[in-house]
């Protein structure tokens, strides 16, 4: 058993741990799916569907904010029904949904979730890559499986033996095809810049010169664009367009199946915001503070990170007593009950934010480890390489949270394109664009002598 | 020995995925094995050494053109060819052509080298056509493959030529077609 002896045990735990980030997109979901329907809402300038509650005994009822009713729903679904409309295809019937829900777990295994963890130990320095595969055809993959991902949709339409799904499906599947050439070419621009397909080697990129939406912001339009596109979303969610097919692909499909799909398409969401947030604006990177910065001051970057947590949680704190304040003023019948649910919430808020102030102190007092440098790189004790890559995770996802929030943003405020204005977008706009983009970027780089 | 437990696994799904593609009557099965046959090529791709080519074949060969394979198929909806017998009076003159093919592909198979050692298998373009077409007597015959695979490939144009001639050609076909 060469291969188990050749690391230490701390090593192997972490390479193992790293697996835990394939349900990163599952879990973007129960944070998605709220922030879209009370998104949905706030556009819309109404509630969102807030009135399920929980009660609990001596205290009062439970809404968190409409969570309970995103709870509800998922529960109806789970326990609906399965059922396949006659003369479908049984088999591919119930295995297309499975399709791009598998393909989910497989993607995030490139992205860098945090920068390669060097630290001692044992004697030797150790150096850990921050993706699940450190690959050097990295975001090719990524891109590999997301193509295979739209089977699942086409396979749905035709097996489900209705003209709707299968015109949805037709759809899809071209729309897929089309916009992913755009995903491409725009992306290539920056891999010409960065000079590899490792998603980890073009943060580093990034970090050490200049955020990707700097010097690249017409391919970062262009991607976004077509990675809106490629989810299926609104506006371009012409493959599930209601007043022209029904509801697209799944249309015969209910209970879990159809909760496959919207899971699917929710994580799709998910990774494809993860990949902007990599390729175009620095990834797991903090802004003008490089990792090397951060690990020499580990117990200040520490302290400034519990503090930052700690004005969300006064931010938080201050939204719920304007609402107090408001509802106070109101005449809405069940307001004691919310005020009452709001008592827990400050309680919280203010435990957080105390405690966040206090661990923040401590660590800019106390947490002082010592690097060395080994070889040009930073080399500290395991303790101070995971407070970095803790950071690093926290930055990435709170860019990600913000290109999930463009999406929704983006849905609930364009109307949507026709199919052949989708179609003429992609391939005669956004196409060249893409293209002259990384011709100019390729003549750019070359003059100033890069890459 | 792990890469030779995988070796194994990936090439029993790709060479099963190809018997399916082979035997199932239905186009569109036939498609989806195609796609399975592929990933598994793409997943021994990996395996030797160049995942660069594993990952362009499912973006390109799995993602893209099967793609529009399924799509043909869908939209043609040859799904409902039944008449087509599996063997009638060319059977006479394919099956043996068929064996043939196979023998010569087989010799070819025994007398290449097929040692699976992924440490030294890595190589360059021209390491890789080096080998493939080294014509010496003593050397791996690779170049065997290669030209029987030509001319596989040419046969399969020459049927497909011949199938597409004789719906094309016959106004009875043609008839037949639209009361279908």
């Amino acid at each position: 058993m060469d291969i188990v002896e050749s690391r230490t045990w701390v090593e192997w735990l972490i390479t193992i741990a790293k697996f835990g980030f394939c349900f990163v997109p599952v879990l973007y979901i129960l944070l998605l799916i709220p922030m879209e329907r009370r998104g949905a809402g706030f556009m819309q300038d109404r509630q969102g569907p807030n009135r399920s509650y929980i009660k609990i005994p001596f205290f009062g009822k439970i809404r968190a904010f409409g969570y309970v009713q995103n709870m509800c729903d998922g529960t109806k679904l789970f326990f609906k029904e399965m059922f396949a409309p006659k003369g479908a295809n049984k088999f591919l019937y119930y295995v297309a949904p499975a399709i791009p829900f598998a393909i989910v777990f497989l993607s995030p295994c490139v992205i860098p979730w945090f920068g390669p963890m060097v630290f001692e130990w044992g004697g030797k320095s150790v150096r850990i890559a921050g993706s699940i595969v450190d690959s050097d055809v990295g975001v090719l993959l990524l891109f590999g499986l997301s193509s295979l991902s739209a089977y699942g949709a086409v396979l749905a339409g035709w097996a489900s033996k209705s003209k709707y799904s299968f015109l949805g499906a037709l759809r899809t599947s071209s729309m897929t095809i089309s916009y992913e050439v755009c995903l491409g070419l725009s992306m290539m621009g920056i891999l010409l810049l960065a000079g590899s397909f490792n998603l980890t080697d073009i943060v580093t990129w990034q970090e050490h010169h200049a955020w990707g939406i700097v010097v690249q912001p017409v391919a970062f339009f262009c991607f976004l664009i077509a990675s809106i596109a490629e989810t299926g979303r609104a506006p371009f969610d012409v493959a599930e367009g209601e007043p022209e097919l029904v509801a697209g692909y799944h249309t015969e499909y209910g209970a879990m199946q159809f909760g496959l799909f919207y899971m699917g398409e929710y994580s799709h969401i998910c990774i494809n915001s993860f990949l902007v947030a990599t390729l175009f604006l620095g990834g797991y990177s903090v802004p003008f503070v490089t990792t090397e910065t951060m690990q020499a001051h580990m117990g200040g970057s520490l302290a400034i990170l519990c503090w930052v947590l700690a004005f969300l949680a006064l931010a938080f704190l201050h939204m719920i007593y304007r609402y107090s304040r408001k509802l106070a003023a109101s005449v809405q019948s069940n307001k004691m009950e919310i005020l009452q649910e709001y008592k827990l919430y400050k309680t919280i808020g203010w435990v957080a934010a105390v405690v966040l102030i206090a661990l923040g102190a401590c660590a800019w007092m106390f947490y002082n480890p010592a690097n060395f440098v080994v070889n040009g790189f930073a080399v500290g004790s395991l303790a101070s390489a995971v407070g970095t890559a803790l950071i690093h995770l926290l930055v990435l996802v709170v860019k990600s949270v913000f290109f999930c929030w463009v999406w929704i943003w983006v849905r609930w405020t364009l109307p949507r394109f026709r199919y052949d204005h989708v179609m003429h977008l992609g391939w005669k706009i956004i196409l060249n664009i893409a293209l002259l983009n990384l011709v100019v970027t390729a003549v750019v780089a070359k003059l100033m002598g890069g890459n | 020995m792990l890469a030779l437990i995988y070796f194994i696994i990936l090439g029993v799904i790709a060479v099963g995925a190809a018997l399916c593609v082979l035997l199932s009557r239905h186009p569109l099965y036939g498609a989806l094995s195609l796609i399975l046959s592929m990933v598994s090529l793409a997943g021994i791709y990996g395996l030797v050494g160049s995942p660069f080519l594993g990952v362009v074949q499912v973006m390109v060969y799995a993602g893209a053109i099967m793609m529009l394979v399924t799509f043909v198929i869908m939209v043609l909806n040859g799904a409902r060819d039944k008449r087509t017998p599996m063997f009638d009076g060319v059977s006479l003159f394919v099956i043996p052509a068929v064996i043939v093919l196979a023998g010569l592909v087989g010799f070819a198979l025994v007398r290449a080298p097929l040692a699976f050692d992924s440490a030294t298998l890595p190589g360059s373009v021209k390491l890789t056509s080096e080998t493939l077409f080294d014509m010496a007597a003593t050397g791996p015959g690779y170049f065997l493959l290669f030209e029987i695979i030509g001319v596989l490939l040419l046969s399969a144009m020459v049927a497909a030529i011949f199938l597409a001639k004789k719906h094309l050609g016959s106004v009875v076909a043609e008839n037949r077609e639209e009361t279908h």
